[in-house]
């Protein structure tokens, strides 16, 4: 079998990636998650298929994409485009023919061959910054099959290769890649059972058997916690988090705290989706260094805190 | 209010660290309205003949934005100047011996002598207008030529071609050898030359030379008069014992080797003040090459004698470092130049390689390092040389200043880079280790080499149009290009790209006919002995710096506009030529009626078209065809009077946005007025893949054929630089692009709401220094048009 020729969705590859893991990075972002957490910063990454969307700054308003739909997809109520997804097979014609770049196919089918040549240009940057690759998503699991030859095709370039996962995966899944993977970045939201089930559909004890499996086979894992205004933000949360990482577990470097965004908001809008967020303050820097030291005093060696946070001053 | 501006502005003060007396000093410097007791304005001298020259306009040729004016300030000037006496023997001598003699007149009598009170560093008055000594028939020669050269340079200009005249400043002088010899040094070495000389005239250079070289003891020694004058009336005794010892520094360096690093400094401070005299020129580009190879083993050896320590060294480091700045009182009376307020750039350069590749960092670079970061000026502008030996020490230094100080407070100058493409155009590869920057960016050896860094300067953006109109200007209407063919009967982009293969090489050779005649004029006319003393090789040839007398002598032609060239011929290719989405007949017509009336047209050239920028290779390798092509025919040319060879660089100064008026709207959907492209970088937002891309797309270029050296600045928002993590991620950037990138980069650590602030409330954000292209300018005195610029190429890239 040619192993190039598989291929997979991909929404994005983000060159000089620094925020997913040491160095610098290039990340590659896989269409299509099992979760549905209401504060996902990427919505674009939910749905496994490709999506057209549409950027309303950008529109010129000249109808020529409703004129090129094949599927009549399109049609204009005042100034919106209004897409009708039941319709809508994202072929890309009306993308091809509207002037102003003012559609966009979010999710593209790409070879392995093709997302290889694209991470390889900065191979020169991964080795002075001992940085590497990234797999993200979405749930880049799902793709399992893509996703382990990427991974396959990495190792044979000499790439270190991060796994950026939920852990609401089949453990077979996981344990078929794990081989491939150099550090797993996994995401930990909450060890509330019930929560978690609720907010975002994910199965606490799957997600934990998958932890540990990562961490038996000797990986070095950061974990990272989405600090979310009335979901995850609980000191009781991140210390039992905290408590989890610094006693079970053996290979994990760092815990994350990642300070919730609301810039996906414009993104939630284009996708004509309800961001659950919306008006949600951003935290503190002090919130989240109170974060901080609570989950060092609950036994984490290395927290670090990131992400957007209030500035204190005036805007 | 003030809370508001806080963050920004404490960021751009100097340090706490200054001490209460380098700070004064500082603070008088910036003092410039109520400094009326000192300022180091533009001082005019004539031999008093009514046909005398002080003010040549092809010194200015170079700066458009002083066009306007050159007929005030020649009239002016003279009007004002003083009258040097001369004795009536003077007449009689070959002109370089009159230039020698009429500047040891005003070096000597005329340049007044005043020390600043607390400085460490004596020397303070030297911008001069100096006579060209010219006799009535030189006279009526040279102004007969300036003429013809002044009405083809603002015809050039007009057509947006570019410009082009034969600019002091932008060298490296000897000064090691100074350091080393002293002027009685070198006096004795052009004694011993004279002695064996056979020509009349390369025996009246040497003897011009001589004279020229005792100029310096003599205006030190005015100083020392004046240091002992002041010490005896000073009542505080620390000070009297400093001015005593400055008094008899300055009665033995520069005329003596140096013994230390105070006299070293001193004596590096006279030499570089009289080139500027000399030339009649206030310092741009005047560099002092590799700063802290030569003076590094003054300092160690004062430290380890114990006749000084880390806080004295860097006082003395730091009033020298003022010193610079007095540059820009010149500004005070000839007018600020107009919408940019750059810095001259009188470049010091750091760190850097040996021989043998290896490291050549010293304890002096990171004092030097201390000192950029404390004391927040313009000038002397630093430059710090990467390579693969590089220690990590130095460069987490750098990296830490370049995020802390919200702006770029240096260039970076990659070794690698830089010397291979010196060792193309045919430079000695045993020396090029050695080499080093002028002014902002350009490569060049030291203490031998006149390379006209900025001499020529190119849009080469006006090709394109002048391919789709087929030589016509589209803003006079005027034929002023060959006829390459109405492009709507070419058949494939073959046809296209060699009509504009034509027309770069029509404005190229205008643009050196113009040169060639500046460099003619100051061959003829304005020898600078003094300079010549200062540059290897003179001596030896027998001629002036101005004709071609140093060991290396090139003539650099800048081009701008590359990024935008590109993208209009990569749209040309893909839409019209090869999609066939856009007819060559639509194109015209939108580009004639600057895309009015043809917004859909633009949008699809915009947004449908391949940009260089984005690590591309198919729009890299026609970026590399084009950067090639031109390149590589500069040097085919060289100006017959002196014999000097083009070269090529990107620098592009501030003729991106010169030009952009002057240049028709272009096929990559850009109209008239908007921004060319700036030296190697893409056009501005045209870049999406971020820092890495945009740097591969540039490593493509493949520029071993631009010696000169190419500017390139990247902006990245502050949350990239914060903490210790994301700075490593920035050495690995760094890193890599010591193997593949431009030769200089800048990074611009900056947020748009810091600039937007500033653009609101500028008095608080008077020292908010942004990097515009290879030089520093203070984001206030910006014109809004540049600001607003700025703000948006910050604004897509956070
Ligand atoms: S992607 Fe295809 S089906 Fe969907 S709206 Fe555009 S043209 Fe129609
Ligand atoms: S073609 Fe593009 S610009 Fe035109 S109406 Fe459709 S989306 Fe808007």
């Amino acid at each position: 079998m040619d192993e190039s020729s598989a291929t997979g969705i991909v929404f994005s590859i983000q060159k000089f990636s620094t925020e997913d893991g040491p160095g610098i990075r290039t990340t590659v972002f896989l269409k299509g998650c099992p979760l549905h957490c209401p504060w996902c910063h990427n919505p674009e990454s939910l749905s496994p298929r490709p999506e057209l969307v549409w950027h309303a700054l950008r529109c010129l308003g000249d109808g020529a994409c409703l004129k090129a739909c094949p599927e009549k997809a399109l049609t204009r109520a005042g100034s919106v485009l209004q897409i009708d997804r039941k319709r809508c097979i994202a072929c890309g014609i009306c993308v091809e023919e509207c002037p102003a770049a003012a559609l966009e196919i979010l999710g593209k089918k790409m070879t392995v061959t093709e997302v290889m040549a694209e991470v390889r240009k900065d191979s020169r940057y991964y080795e002075k910054s001992g940085g590497g690759v990234t797999f993200s998503g979405g749930e880049p699991t799902l793709q399992s099959e893509f996703l382990r030859e990427l991974l396959e095709a990495c190792r044979a370039a000499g790439l270190h290769t991060a796994l950026d996962t939920c852990g609401q995966c089949r453990p077979e899944t996981l344990a078929a890649l794990l081989p491939g993977v150099n550090l797993v970045l996994f995401d930990l939201k909450t060890l509330d059972r019930d929560a978690l089930k609720r907010f975002t559909g994910g199965q606490l004890d799957l997600i934990l058997d998958n932890l540990r499996l990562a961490d038996s086979r000797g990986i070095p894992i950061w974990v990272r916690v989405p600090v979310i205004p009335g979901y995850t933000d609980s000191p009781a949360n991140i210390e039992a988090i905290a408590r989890l990482v610094g006693s079970d577990l053996r290979h994990v470097e760092r815990l994350d705290l990642l300070a919730f965004s609301n810039l996906c908001l414009a993104k939630y809008e284009q996708l004509g989706m309800e961001f659950a967020l919306k008006g949600s303050p951003l935290f503190s820097p002090e919130e989240m260094l109170a974060l901080r030291e609570a989950a060092e005093r609950a036994g984490a060696k290395n927290a670090v805190v990131s992400g957007p946070m209030r500035s204190n001053g005036p805007a | 209010m003030a809370a508001l501006a806080e963050p920004a502005v404490s960021l751009w003060s100097p340090s706490d660290k200054l001490s209460p007396r380098i700070r004064k000093l500082r603070d008088e410097y910036f003092s410039y309205s109520s400094r009326d007791y000192f300022r180091n304005e533009v001082m005019p001298f004539t031999t008093g003949q009514p046909w005398d020259v002080v003010y040549s306009e092809h010194t200015w040729g170079v700066a458009p934005e002083v066009y306007p004016f050159m007929d005030a300030f020649k009239t002016s000037l003279l009007v004002d100047a003083r009258t040097v006496p001369l004795q009536p023997e003077f007449w009689r001598e070959p002109a370089i011996i009159r230039r020698a003699l009429f500047f040891r007149e005003v070096a000597e009598k005329h340049l007044p002598v005043q020390v600043l009170e607390g400085e460490l560093i004596a020397g303070g008055q030297f911008n001069t207008a100096s006579s060209r000594t010219l006799t009535k028939s030189e006279a009526r020669k040279f102004k007969k030529m300036e003429k013809r050269y002044v009405r083809t340079l603002k015809e050039l200009d007009s057509y947006g071609y570019g410009n082009a005249g034969a600019t002091p400043g932008h060298l490296i002088p000897d000064y090691p050898t100074v350091l080393k010899i002293g002027f009685r040094g070198l006096r004795e070495k052009f004694e011993a030359l004279l002695a064996q000389a056979a020509s009349p005239s390369h025996r009246d250079f040497l003897r011009a030379l001589i004279i020229c070289a005792e100029v310096p003891r003599t205006l030190a020694g005015r100083y020392a008069r004046k240091l002992r004058e002041l010490s005896a009336r000073e009542s505080d005794p620390g000070r009297r014992q400093e001015l005593l010892r400055m008094a008899e520094i300055c009665a033995r360096v520069p005329e003596e080797p140096a013994r230390n690093y105070w006299e070293a400094l001193q004596s590096l401070w006279f030499t570089h003040i009289l080139v500027m005299a000399a030339e009649s020129y206030p310092g741009p580009g005047l560099s002092y090459g590799r700063f802290d190879q030569y003076l590094g083993p003054f300092y160690e050896q004062d430290l380890k004698s114990g006749a000084l320590d880390r806080e004295t060294a860097k006082e003395i480091l730091e009033s020298f470092f003022i010193k610079n700045n007095y540059v820009y009182d010149f500004q005070g009376r000839v007018g600020n130049n107009q919408g940019i307020n750059s810095s001259f750039g009188q470049l010091i350069t750091l760190s850097g390689m040996g021989p043998g590749g290896e490291d050549l960092t010293n304890d002096f670079t990171y004092l030097c390092l201390d000192v950029i970061e404390e004391i927040n000026l313009l000038e002397p502008k630093p430059n710090v040389r990467l390579h693969k030996n590089t220690p990590d020490r130095l460069l987490r230094r750098v990296v830490e200043i370049v995020s802390r100080a919200q702006g770029a407070p240096f260039l970076i100058n990659f070794d690698e880079i830089s010397i291979r493409a010196l060792e193309w155009i045919g430079l000695p590869k045993d020396k090029l280790w050695d080499y080093a920057p002028v002014g902002c960016l350009e490569n060049t050896l030291q203490g031998n080499d006149r390379s006209g860094t900025v001499d020529v300067n190119i849009n080469l953006a006006k090709a394109v149009e002048l391919v789709l109109f087929n030589g016509r200007d589209q803003a006079t209407g005027k034929q002023v290009g060959p006829r390459t063919g109405d492009p709507r009967q070419f058949r494939t982009f073959g046809e296209f790209f060699q009509a504009y293969e034509k027309q770069t090489l029509h404005v190229m050779e205008k643009l050196i006919g113009l040169y060639n005649l500046s460099d003619e004029i100051r061959a003829r006319f304005e020898p600078v002995p003094y300079l010549s003393a200062l540059v290897r090789g003179c001596e030896t040839s027998g001629k002036d710096v101005t004709q071609g007398g140093p060991e290396f002598n090139f003539i650099t032609m800048e081009a701008a506009a590359l990024a935008t060239t590109v993208d209009s011929l990569l749209a040309v290719k893909k839409l019209v030529f090869e999609e066939k989405k856009i007819g060559m007949d639509e194109l015209i017509r939108a580009i004639a009626a600057n895309y009015e009336g043809y917004d859909l047209l633009r949008q699809k050239l915009t947004n449908k078209a391949p940009k260089y920028g984005n690590d591309d290779p198919s729009s890299d390798e026609l970026a590399r065809r084009v950067s090639r092509f031109w390149s590589e025919a500069v040097t085919r040319y060289t100006s017959p009077f002196t014999g000097r060879r083009y070269r090529a660089g990107y620098l592009s100064w501030n003729y991106w946005i010169a030009y952009a008026p002057k240049t028709a709207a272009t096929p990559d959907g850009r109209q008239r007025g908007t921004f060319l492209s700036n030296g190697v970088c893409p056009v501005n937002g045209a870049d999406r893949h971020g820092p890495t891309a945009v740097i591969n797309s540039v490593g493509n270029l493949n520029l071993s054929t631009i010696p000169n050296g190419s500017s390139h600045t990247i902006s990245l928002s502050p949350s990239l630089a914060r903490g210790r993590e994301h700075q490593e991620k920035l050495m690995g950037l760094l890193r890599a692009n010591v193997e593949h990138g431009s030769s200089a980069l800048q990074i611009n650590i900056l947020d748009p709401e810091t600039l937007k602030k500033a653009q609101k409330n500028p008095d608080e954000y008077k020292n908010l220094l942004v990097r515009v292209t290879g030089y520093n300018a203070y984001f206030v005195t910006l014109g809004k048009e540049i600001q607003d610029e700025i703000i948006a190429r910050e604004s897509h890239r956070t």
